[in-house]
């Protein structure tokens, strides 16, 4: 059969760049494939995407050398608009691709415009496949994050072509809307025969849904390889900052042979014999006595564009101790982000009362309130209101003429590794710098309570792992830290208190233990617990595990004390 | 004290934009939006324009009540005929104290209430016309009375990029307030506070401009891949889109009956 894309002896440079971003790459695609990209930040993963619908070189002007043919089309010979027609492609920022406002106007889009007379069929029939088909009446402000996701996907199915493409599309979802789309896809490529490309950091996802995995590296193809071949190179995988799945991982710290599993399922017959040690953990959530913000009997809404209030809270009661590093979990639209927004004062409650550090919250302004409390975005552009990383992570000491200003920002500078970037603007920094940047411009207000939305959202798992050291670091600084994170790790490495929200009310609250060995909860506020923690729960354990390290720990100890798994 | 934050808890950004889209969206069932755009273009052209050639106080007055009835009918936004109302009364107003001021007396009321009926026959006008169309129906019109593409595109895709934009201005805004310094003092009657404010709202515009920037390279490779450019530059696409539109029975009724109450008017007063 003849592969559907075919990139022969590609070079490209970006206009200004220094080097070239795809250098010399060579690569085939099958038609049917569910194909996953794999590789560090600038590897050249997206460029290569942009390739196949023509925006390379059509679109962007660089030096541009090789051939790229899709569908049997040379693309350097057909234009964007005709190539478009054979390939799809969802951005990672997907919501400027959205371009009506109502739903179904932005499914017709594509077809409409060239000129195809049954474009209202194919929308709806394209929302149907995404399962939005009662929302096509709505207004594009009225979607939740993942229906937004849906809704470019369905844009693009909208033209019914053989190739879609999709950058990244876990890393705005909560869990449970990625595995959704991962669902779909799964369904295009199987029932409807779409060759589906994935760019994709999360190792687990691509171990249950892709066919073949691509891995890039510094503007090469370093190989391409059926995904079960591919995610056993583990040491590969880690020299190019890819973590394989947990169970991976584990497998090869135990020095396992070859073949190693890449799914739970395959996992659970190679561990089946493994044991847990009788040790009882004492669970202890040890927190100070000192409340810093008190939320009683809080209830908020907002209004809907029809104008109908939305209740976010309900007769919500909480206490923040000093001492309290929490992780909010739960689904996105829980209240997660109501909740902090009301701890700065910046939203008022519809009723109840809210005390931060002694003040009435409804009455103080939300200025005096950030001298004790600091809200990090979760888009940290949304912070940067100066030109350069220096000015902004000083623009609050400059404020209040601190005449150890420029001594502070150094040290900050110093502290989130910004030295080298000091002075660039910070917008056009990479995610995990950009992240690094807000954090510093946070703690250089010098807050007692620190609010996090989402801080490793978007970033690669290299990028993640270092933003949760800072933060597990960042603890000694600060007398309480609640961060919203869909993310299950962060939430195990940093917190000592876990705070479950589903649809704006409390369900639990205590700590990982408590929250992931209850089965129920985990279903209800669609969690995921990582990886790791599944593996020694489906073996039976009592206490099971929440790090791949201390899996293989208890496996060592085991095989010490037993010899039996040497 | 007390006062002032209830009202601007009303006046909240998330307000103003719900306002702004249901002025621009949210009038989908009045007799108004079920008509054509040509119509109301055609509309809008007399009421819009003849008036500033019309002295009779009777017949402007008449057109007045014309216009107040439209306008109830069109089901207008509250906050926008408020807007309206203070501008009317502004513009009125500075003229009376300035002629107060260089000599005039009384007697210049009349001319500048004369002003103010024209003036506002025509406000009342546009509003009518222009929230009773949603933004698509209003790009949809233009392009079949020959504007190209790209023109009426960028009308519908202003209003929907509109929330997004207010809503980043205002992250960005609260960003200056979180970090900033309000003064101490309000000063006196809130000048400190106020003028401390005028100046956030200014700056905030800068990091907007260039997060916009950012955002628009996105949706500039998006329309390609969608085809715009493709439909923009063929006539058939365009019979498609517009394939909707039609004048009824409706349209000519209304546009008959909104020529004989001016023809009336004239006759009768």
């Amino acid at each position: 059969m003849k592969p559907i894309i075919e990139i022969k002896n590609v070079t490209y440079q970006y206009p200004g760049a220094d080097k070239p971003v795809l250098n010399n790459v060579t690569l085939t695609i099958e038609k049917g494939e569910f194909t996953a990209i794999l590789g560090g930040n600038g590897s050249g993963k997206s460029t290569l995407c942009k390739l196949i619908n023509g925006l390379i070189p059509h679109y962007y002007v660089g030096d541009f050398s090789g051939e790229v043919i899709v569908n049997g089309m040379n693309t350097a010979e057909h234009k964007v608009a005709e190539l478009s027609r054979h390939t799809g492609y969802v951005y990672q920022d997907f919501e400027n691709q959205i371009v009506s406002p109502k739903v179904l106007e932005d499914a017709e889009f594509a077809p409409l415009h060239y000129g195809l007379a049954d474009y209202r069929e194919r929308a709806l029939h394209a929302l149907e496949l995404v399962g939005l088909l009662e929302q096509q009446d709505n207004f594009i402000w009225q979607l939740s994050g993942g229906q937004k996701h849906l809704l470019a996907l369905a844009s693009i199915l909208s033209l019914n072509p053989e190739i879609i493409i999709i950058d990244e599309p876990v890393a705005q979802l909560d869990p449970q809307h990625a595995k959704e789309i991962y669902e779909i896809l799964k369904k295009l490529n199987d029932v409807h025969g779409k060759t589906i490309i994935v760019i994709e950091h999360h190792t687990e996802f691509v171990a249950s849904y892709a066919k073949n995995v691509i891995l890039m590296n510094k503007g090469d193809v370093h190989f391409k390889k059926p995904v079960k071949e591919a995610l056993n190179e583990v040491k590969t995988l880690l020299a190019h900052q890819i973590y394989p799945p947990q169970v991976t991982q584990a497998a090869a710290d135990m020095e396992m042979s070859s073949n190693l599993p890449i799914t739970i399922d395959e996992a659970l017959p190679l561990f089946q014999g493994m044991r847990e040690l009788e040790e009882k953990k004492v669970i202890n959530r040890h927190t100070g006595d000192k409340p810093l913000v008190v939320f009683e009997d809080v209830t908020f809404s907002y209004k809907t564009i029809t104008k109908e209030k939305n209740r976010v809270l309900h007769d919500l009661n909480l206490t923040i101790y000093e001492g309290d590093y929490i992780a909010l979990v739960g689904n996105n639209g829980a209240g997660k982000s109501s909740l902090m927004r009301l701890i700065t004062g910046l939203v008022k409650q519809e009723s109840g009362h809210i005390e931060v550090n002694g003040n009435n919250a409804r009455k103080t302004a939300p200025e005096h309130l950030a001298e004790i409390v600091t809200y990090i975005h979760q888009n940290p552009e949304q912070m940067f209101i100066d030109d350069s990383v220096k000015k902004d992570v000083g623009f609050y000491m400059k404020a209040r003429k601190d005449p150890m200003a420029e001594e502070k920002v150094a040290e900050l500078l110093n502290q989130f590794e910004l030295v080298e970037l000091a002075d660039r603007d910070s917008r056009l920094l990479s995610g995990g710098q950009q992240r690094r940047a807000s954090l510093a411009i946070g703690v250089g207000m010098q807050p007692k309570i620190m609010l996090l939305d989402e801080p490793t959202a978007n970033l690669d798992i290299a990028t993640r792992k270092h933003i949760t050291r800072i933060l597990v670091d960042l603890k000694q600084q600060l007398q309480a830290v609640v961060i919203a994170t869909h993310d299950m790790q962060l939430a195990c490495e940093f917190a000592n208190r876990i705070i479950v929200m589903h649809e704006g009310n409390i369900i639990h609250d205590g700590t990982k233990e408590s929250v992931f060995e209850n089965y129920t909860l985990l279903e209800k506020a669609g969690l995921t617990p990582p990886q790791i923690f599944e593996l020694s729960r489906s073996l039976g354990w009592e206490n099971p595990v929440y790090t791949v390290e201390a899996f293989v720990e208890l496996y060592r100890r085991k095989a010490v004390s037993d010899g039996v798994y040497a | 004290m007390e006062y002032t934050r209830k009202f601007t808890e009303k006046l909240s950004v998330e307000q103003v934009k719900i306002e702004l889209l249901n002025t621009a969206y949210g009038n989908g069932n009045t007799f108004f939006a079920s008509l054509d755009p040509r119509t109301l273009f055609i509309w809008y052209a007399y009421f819009g324009i003849f008036p500033w050639f019309i002295h009779d106080v009777k017949v402007l007055i008449g057109m007045f009540v014309f216009m107040l009835i439209t306008t109830y009918m069109a089901k207008i936004s509250p906050l926008i005929i408020v807007i309206l109302c203070l501008g009317l009364l502004g513009q009125g107003g500075y003229l009376l104290i300035f002629s107060l001021f260089f000599g005039g007396n009384w007697s210049v009321m009349l001319p500048l209430l004369v002003l103010t009926v024209k003036l506002s026959v025509i406000s009342l006008a546009s509003i009518t016309v222009f929230c009773s169309m949603n933004p698509e129906k209003l790009s949809n019109g233009l392009l079949k009375i020959g504007l190209p593409g790209q023109v009426s595109f960028s009308i519908a895709y202003g209003y929907r990029m509109l929330p997004t934009l207010l809503e980043e201005y205002h992250h960005v805004f609260q960003s200056f307030r979180l970090r900033g310094k309000a003064p101490a003092k309000h000063g006196f009657l809130y000048i400190k506070s106020i003028a401390y404010f005028v100046k956030l709202a200014m700056l905030s515009f800068y990091p907007l401009l260039l997060s916009t920037a950012k955002r628009a390279r996105t949706t500039v490779e998006a329309l390609e891949t969608k085809g715009s450019m493709y439909g923009f530059n063929h006539p058939e696409v365009k019979k498609l889109k517009l394939a909707g539109l039609k004048m009824k029975k409706r349209d000519y009724y209304f546009l008959t009956g909104s020529f004989l109450y001016v023809i009336c008017l004239f006759i009768l007063l």
